[in-house]
C-alpha cells in the first residue's frame, strides 16, 4: 500500500452564479492542477497569498470538497471513493474559536467527538485526559467552554482535532489568534506528532512558523503550483539574499568608489553619513567592512538581515503576476 | 462505520449535546410541560361547550363526555408535541452551520442517517419525557384509558416513536443544507394542527385536507393511538392504519437517506456546507 497523501493534477472549480438567481452559471477555479506530496512523519507547509488556494485544497484533502478533475489518494485510498475510511486516518484544525460546542464542557466536547470516532471505549477516558493535558486544559475539562478564553477556545479545537490519533492532520492557520506562548507550544504538539508518525500540511501565515516546522513547503498562487523545496532551497532559488547595511559617518569618494565595486547602493543618512546597502547571497559583510575601512571610512553601525521564506514568496508571486500580466 | 455499536453511541453523544444545548436549563424543562398543558387547556375550553352540545355529540359521540373528550385532545396534544419537537430540533441543527460545528459532523467518519436519527431522537426524548409522564397520569386519573391488551400499549409507544423519529430524521437531512429554514416553523406549526386532526376528529375535517393530512405521519399515528388508547381496537382493526404508517416512516427514511447523499454531494461540489 502507498502511505502518505498524493495529490495529482487537482482542480476545483466553484460554480457561480452571475447575476441574480436565474442568471448563468461560470465556473470559478480555485485549484489548477496541483500536485502534491505529504509523507508520513513530516510536516509539510503550503504557502500562498490570500485567494492562493490552500484552505480549499485543505478541505478537499479532508473530504469535505469534492475535487472538479485529478485525485487525492491517502494511504491508497480515495477522497471521494473511499471518503469514510479516509475521515478515519485525517483530521483538520483551523484556527478561530468555533468549531467546538460552548455549551458544553472541554471534557464533553472532546468525549463527543470520540463517539463520532468511534474511538475504542477503553481508550476513550486516557486519550481525553491526555489530550487535555496536552492542551493545558486538565484544570478547565470540567467548564464549560462558554466560560473559556479564545485561546482556550482554539486549545480545545486543537485537541479535538487529535482525538481519533490521526495519521494525517490538516492544520489551517491553527495558530491564528493565540499569544506567543500557546502558539508555541502548540509548534512543540506539531513538532512532536510529526517526530512520532504523522503527516502533517500546514497551511500558516506566520512564516516564521513555516520556516520553524516544515522541512518542505510548497507555494501556490491561484491555485497554481509555484514552487516546492525546503525553505534554504526557496530562499535560494528566488535569489532572496541577506541585506548589509555599513553606516559610515565619513563619506568620501573612496568611499563611493568601494560602494561602486561591491554594487552597493548609497543612501545619505543623518548628520552627514551615508548606509551602503548591499543584497548578496554570499556572507559579504566582513568584506565590504574591511573595504569601507582600508579606504579610510569608519563604520558606526553594522546590520546584517537574513532572506525571510516572506521574502521567497513575495518574489514568487510577483513573478507570477508579472508573467501574467505580459501579453500573448 | 456501521453496525449498532457504533451508532448507539452516535446516539449517546447526541443525547449529551441536545441536552447541553437546549434542554440543560430549568426553564426549559418547565416550559417542556407549561406550554402545551396551556394549548391543551385552551383548546379544551374552547371546544367543550360546543363538542358537548346535543347536535355536536349526534356526529361525535366521544365528545359528549368531558373527560372523554379531554383524553381526545390530550393524546393529540402529545402527539404533536413528540412531531413538533423534531421541527424544532431540526431548526436548532441548522444553526450549527454558524457555530462551524456543522462541518466537523461532515467531516467524522459518523454515518450521516444515524446522525440524523441520533438528533432527532436525542431531541424528541427530552422535549417529550415531562409531557408523556403528564400525558400517562392524566389519563390513568381520569380512567379513561379502554386498551384492548396490555401490549397494546407497546404499540402504541411504537406508533408514536418511530414515525416520529423517522419524521425527525427527514427534516434534519432538508433543513442540514440549508441556509434559510426558518421557514419551516410557520409551515409545521399551525398547518401541522389543522391537517393531522390534533384537535379535532379527522372526519370533521373536509375531504382535501384529509388527503393532505394522510401525507403527514402524525395524522396515521394520531389515529392508531386514539383508536388503541381510547376505543380498545385490537391490532387487526388498526391493521391498515399502522401499514401505512410502517410505509410512511420507510419512505420517509428512505427519502432522509437520499436527501443526506444529494444534499451532501452538492455541498461538496459548491462548498456551501460553511456558507452562514
Amino acid at each position: 500500500m502507498t502511505t502518505g497523501i498524493q495529490v495529482r493534477d487537482l482542480r476545483k472549480d466553484f460554480p457561480v452564479r452571475d447575476r441574480g438567481l436565474f442568471g448563468p452559471r461560470t465556473a470559478k477555479t480555485a485549484v489548477d492542477g496541483l500536485d502534491l506530496d505529504i509523507p508520513a512523519g513530516r510536516i509539510t507547509g503550503l504557502l500562498g497569498l490570500n485567494g492562493a488556494g490552500k484552505t480549499t485544497t485543505i478541505k478537499i484533502l479532508a473530504t469535505l470538497l469534492r475535487p472538479t478533475s485529478g485525485t487525492v489518494r491517502v494511504d491508497g485510498l480515495d477522497t471521494v471513493a473511499d471518503a469514510r475510511a479516509v475521515r478515519r486516518r485525517i483530521n483538520l484544525i483551523a484556527g478561530g474559536e468555533r468549531m467546538v460546542y460552548t455549551r458544553m464542557t472541554g471534557r464533553e466536547n472532546l468525549w463527543y467527538f470520540a463517539q463520532l470516532y468511534d474511538v475504542p471505549k477503553r481508550q476513550v477516558r486516557t486519550r481525553i485526559d491526555d489530550l487535555l493535558a496536552l492542551v493545558g486544559l486538565t484544570n478547565a475539562a470540567d467548564t464549560p467552554v462558554e466560560r473559556y478564553s479564545r485561546g482556550m477556545t482554539q486549545r480545545l479545537a486543537i485537541a479535538r482535532g487529535l482525538v481519533n490519533d490521526p495519521a494525517y492532520l490538516l492544520l489551517d492557520e491553527p495558530t491564528l489568534g493565540l499569544d506567543a506562548p500557546i502558539a508555541r507550544d502548540l509548534r512543540r504538539v506539531v513538532a512532536r506528532l510529526a517526530a512520532e508518525g504523522t503527516g502533517v500540511l500546514l497551511t500558516s501565515h506566520y512564516l516564521a512558523e513555516v520556516e520553524e516546522l516544515c522541512s518542505h513547503v510548497h507555494v501556490i498562487a491561484d491555485g497554481r503550483h509555484l514552487a516546492a523545496g525546503s525553505p534554504a532551497q526557496l530562499k535560494t532559488a528566488t535569489g532572496s539574499h541577506a541585506t548589509v547595511r555599513v553606516t559610515v559617518p565619513n563619506p568620501s569618494p573612496a568611499i563611493a568608489e568601494v560602494a561602486a565595486r561591491f554594487g552597493a547602493t548609497r543612501t545619505p543618512a543623518d548628520d552627514g553619513a551615508e548606509v551602503l546597502t548591499l543584497r548578496h547571497p554570499d556572507d559579504i559583510a566582513g568584506p565590504l567592512a574591511a573595504a569601507v575601512v582600508q579606504a579610510g571610512g569608519s563604520i558606526t553601525a553594522l546590520d546584517i538581515t537574513e532572506a525571510s521564506l516572506e521574502d521567497a514568496i513575495l518574489t514568487l508571486t510577483d513573478r507570477t503576476a508579472r508573467t501574467e500580466a505580459v501579453p500573448a | 462505520m456501521s453496525g449498532l455499536r457504533p451508532a448507539l453511541r452516535i446516539f449517546a453523544a447526541e443525547a449529551l449535546k441536545q441536552h447541553r444545548r437546549l434542554f440543560g436549563q430549568p426553564l426549559v424543562v418547565f416550559s417542556m410541560l407549561v406550554w402545551p398543558v396551556l394549548q391543551l387547556a385552551t383548546t379544551y375550553y374552547t371546544l367543550r361547550p360546543v363538542a358537548t352540545a346535543s347536535p355536536a355529540a349526534a356526529h361525535w359521540p366521544l365528545s359528549a363526555d368531558p373527560h372523554r373528550l379531554l383524553a381526545f385532545l390530550a393524546t393529540g396534544t402529545l402527539a404533536y408535541a413528540f412531531f413538533f419537537s423534531l421541527v424544532q430540533s431540526a431548526w436548532h441543527l441548522s444553526f450549527e452551520r454558524t457555530t462551524g460545528t456543522l462541518e466537523l459532523l461532515f467531516l467524522s467518519p459518523a454515518g450521516r442517517l444515524t446522525l440524523m436519527l441520533a438528533n432527532g431522537a436525542g431531541a424528541l426524548v427530552q422535549n417529550a419525557w415531562l409531557l408523556t409522564c403528564f400525558t400517562a397520569a392524566a389519563l390513568l386519573g381520569f380512567g379513561t384509558l379502554s386498551v384492548a391488551a396490555w401490549w397494546m400499549y407497546g404499540v402504541v409507544i411504537l406508533a408514536l416513536l418511530v414515525p416520529a423519529v423517522a419524521w425527525g430524521a427527514f427534516l434534519n437531512s432538508l433543513l442540514v443544507f440549508s441556509r434559510d429554514s426558518a421557514f419551516l416553523y410557520t409551515i409545521l406549526d399551525e398547518p401541522l394542527w389543522f391537517v393531522s386532526g390534533v384537535r379535532l376528529p379527522n372526519f370533521a375535517l373536509p375531504a382535501a385536507v384529509r388527503v393532505i393530512g394522510t401525507a403527514f405521519p402524525l395524522t396515521a399515528s394520531l389515529t392508531a393511538i386514539r383508536g388503541a388508547l381510547l376505543n380498545a381496537e385490537p391490532l387487526s382493526a388498526l391493521a391498515p392504519t399502522l401499514t401505512w404508517l410502517t410505509a410512511l416512516s420507510a419512505l420517509l427514511l428512505a427519502a432522509a437517506a437520499l436527501l443526506l447523499r444529494v444534499g451532501e454531494a452538492r455541498s461538496q461540489r459548491t462548498g456551501r456546507l460553511t456558507l452562514i
